[in-house]
């Protein structure tokens, strides 16, 4: 395999989710990164159900 | 983060404002600082870790003492000495001014430190500088931007480098690369959201179970319940309406067999008083009944009445009823300060004193008052009393007279029926018992409808009660239906973040090691083969004819291993953080600071790093001595050198030997006499004119 092809196949997955699940997965991605300098990122928790009652509705 | 410029200010050897180092980047991406030891490589490497993460390197000896030792013994007692490094750079389309700043001060005890600050400004495409948007934190923008655990990634010691590989460092060093990789990110993540799974799970009991298709059913058989009821009071109605009809036949026919008919005038008579005399019960029960609603209380009431009376007998008594004087009546008196007497009332007499004391008892109008609508109103209750229960007695005398005036002429129609069921005629007493039947069995049905008409008010009730219930339910299960959604959403963003973590950890794994293993072979001259684990611990093997066998490097080995090791990660990540921005870091772009890359190198390896590192970051900055300078490795970046920068060593000994380098055909000093008794570090740009 490619270093691209298979660059791509790790992120397989998350390309290959319904696009409910895959907004939920880039959304918390995100959120997690954004809080990724804390030791213990503050209200990561209700962000994430946040974004799942959003997306699931 | 692309590094533009740095700047110091007191810090260490650097005495007062040095001027501006600027950081090459594009094509040429190099920028070579030359110095000998001791004139301040390691500060200037170390000025950019303390400004970014408030670190030092391992090499970077006496932290505490970070302000230049001359701008304090200049300065005045008890006066700051400002000592800051600036670095400028730039991330994203927007540029960052990053300042460090600490001040000491110099005072009879000694030298103090304050704290360091850290201040940032950035400015976007516009050009205008402003502090960050609150509530961002400068020290938080930084560690988003490049994370301060991957430091020693891009700010290194290359005399030490071969640390990286030694066995305490692997775990921590292994834990920086998933950390770079995203790999926390996505642990995070995958944590997280297992976190915000449960907690739907809670909320889904709260909820309940839906016990809809039970309550249903009971509300059907309710239904049919009631269906019938209703079928059987249109069968009782057509029934009374049936009997109704052959009373009234039965009875015209009685008439005109003629004979009975003054019995039969009597019993129509008594027939019509007794509904009269009944329809009279019902109002008198009615008016009763009203009474009993409207004041039946006020006979409850004599107790609290008499209380009353009492409290306000001993107000009287005690000379507190009627207050006599009004609290209004004394408030102007104070304020026109002149009493009814005439006497002046000046605040602080005792005139004053007197006429203010009735303020108090003053107060009592209100109770006064009260008191006075109460006692109108309790006499109005008392009053009431008597009324009550001559009412009550008329009501009941009526509904004595009227039962016994019923009573008599049911017993008068009990008569008058027997003697035409006993009349000599048989058609007649036929007929009477005849009609008797049918009178019981119209009274039969009137109770039966009576009855059907109780029950299916309460089953109207009960239905009604399920419905609602129902409603509820179904409300209840759409709300369970979507926390279900929701927790197998979540669920499955759970299992495919597993899986990429998974792939991401072989797969980058295995590149990197890949990419490891080109750096190296480019570099080093062994056979030896790089190796990364599971755990991305890095190793050195040598292919033997009975496999891989672990390999005791040297601290070359060691050292040139390191360098591939994160050439190759940021290679690795540089090209995965441009295919992927959801977990990788958000740069592409990374500096490297190698403070003395060539270590412990012999000739040829010196050759090969020198060739490769300029080519493993974006930027490169490389801080040399005379002698690590040598003609292979100028001869190999060469091509990669944009700017150049000595450090001048000034030194205070009187008999110190100086030293030079030759650049560009020109010739700078690297250490001279200081022009007074303080050592200090000069920064010249090579090129410019010196």
């Amino acid at each position: 395999m490619s270093d691209d092809a298979s660059m791509n196949d790790i992120q397989e997955p998350i390309a290959s989710a319904p696009a409910e699940i895959r907004e939920i997965i880039e959304r918390v991605l995100r959120a997690e990164k954004e809080k990724l300098y804390m030791k213990i990122p503050r209200n990561i928790n209700d962000d994430i159900l946040k974004i799942i009652k959003e997306a699931i509705q | 983060m692309k590094l533009i410029s740095i700047q110091f200010c007191n810090f260490r050897q650097f005495y007062g404002k040095t001027p501006e180092i600027f950081i090459s980047c594009v094509g040429r991406n190099t920028t070579i600082i030359h110095g000998n030891n001791g004139a301040g490589k390691t500060t200037l490497m170390n000025g950019f870790t303390w400004v970014l993460y408030e670190r030092f390197t391992a090499a970077f000896a006496a932290e505490e003492q970070l302000v230049n030792k001359r701008a304090i013994s200049e300065a005045e007692p008890g006066k700051a000495v400002p000592c800051w490094v600036e670095v400028v750079f730039e991330h994203d389309s927007k540029r960052y001014q990053v300042k460090r700043l600490c001040r000491a001060y110099r005072n009879e005890a000694g030298i103090s430190h304050g704290k360091s600050e850290l201040y940032m400004m950035i400015a976007g495409d516009e050009g205008r500088w402003q502090p960050p948007p609150p509530p961002q934190q400068p020290v938080d923008i930084i560690n988003r931007i490049l994370p301060e655990s991957l430091h020693q990634y891009f700010f290194f010691d290359g005399e030490r480098i071969d640390h990286i590989v030694r066995e305490e460092k692997k775990a921590e060093i292994a834990e920086a690369t998933k950390e770079l990789l995203g790999v926390e990110v996505l642990e995070r993540a995958i944590r997280h959201l297992g976190e915000a799974k449960k907690s739907l799970e809670t909320d889904l009991r709260g909820i309940g179970d839906p016990a809809t298709k039970k309550l249903l059913r009971d509300k059907q058989k309710l239904e049919r319940e009631m269906e019938q009821l209703a079928k059987r009071q249109a069968e009782i109605e057509e029934e009374l309406l049936h009997q109704a009809e052959l009373k009234k036949t039965l009875s015209s026919r009685l008439l005109e067999l003629g004979g009975a008919l003054q019995l039969q005038s009597l019993r129509n008579e008594l027939e019509t008083q007794r509904e009269l005399i009944r329809e009279q019960l019902k109002q008198a029960n009615e008016v009763l009944q009203r009474s009993i609603s409207t004041r039946g209380y006020t006979v409850l009431l004599s107790p609290a009445m008499a209380e009353f009376r009492g409290i306000v007998d001993g107000l009287r008594e005690r000379g507190e009823l009627p207050a006599g004087i009004k609290r209004q009546f004394v408030g102007e008196l104070l304020e026109r300060k002149r009493c009814i007497c005439g006497a002046e009332l000046t605040e602080g007499t005792q005139a004053h004193a007197l006429v203010h004391a009735w303020m108090d008892k003053a107060g009592m109008a209100d109770v006064e008052e009260t008191a006075l609508r109460m006692l109108t109103q309790v006499d109005e209750v008392e009053k009431q009393v008597p009324e009550f229960w001559g009412e009550v007695d008329r009501q009941q005398a009526n509904i004595n007279q009227w039962r016994a005036e019923i009573s008599r002429i049911e017993t008068q129609l009990d008569d008058t029926k027997k003697k035409l069921r006993n009349y000599p005629d048989e058609n007649v007493s036929q007929l009477q018992t005849r009609l008797d039947e049918i009178e019981s069995k119209i009274s039969e049905l009137n109770r039966e409808a009576g009855s059907n008409k109780q029950q299916g008010e309460s089953l109207k009730a009960n239905i009604e009660g399920l419905g609602k219930q129902i409603d509820k339910l179904k409300m209840n299960e759409l709300r369970q239906a979507l926390a279900q959604r929701r927790i197998a959403a979540a669920q499955e963003a759970v299992e495919r973040l597993t899986e990429v973590k998974s792939r991401l950890e072989k797969q980058f794994r295995l590149q990197l090691e890949k990419r490891v293993q080109e750096i190296f072979s480019e570099i080093s001259f062994t056979p030896y083969v790089p190796k990364l684990n599971e755990k991305y611990e890095l190793s050195l093997v040598e292919n033997t004819a009975v496999g891989d066998a672990p390999v005791a490097a040297s601290t070359g080995e060691n050292q040139i291993l390191s360098l591939s090791f994160l050439g190759g990660i940021i290679d690795r990540v540089r090209e995965w953080s441009k295919k992927n921005t959801l977990m990788g870091p958000d740069s592409s772009t990374f500096p490297i600071v190698m403070d003395s890359p060539f270590g412990s190198l012999d000739e040829i390896s010196r050759r090969r790093v020198a060739r490769a590192i300029p080519r493993l970051a974006n930027q490169l900055v490389v801080l040399v001595t005379k002698t690590q300078w040598r003609g292979e490795v100028a001869e190999e970046m060469k091509d990669y050198i944009d700017r150049e920068y000595v450090l001048v060593y000034n030194s205070p000994k009187p008999d110190c030997e100086e030293d030079g380098i030759e650049l560009n055909g020109e010739r700078y000093p690297l250490v001279r006499q200081s022009p007074n008794e303080f050592e200090y570090t000069e920064i010249i740009e090579v090129g410019y004119g010196f």
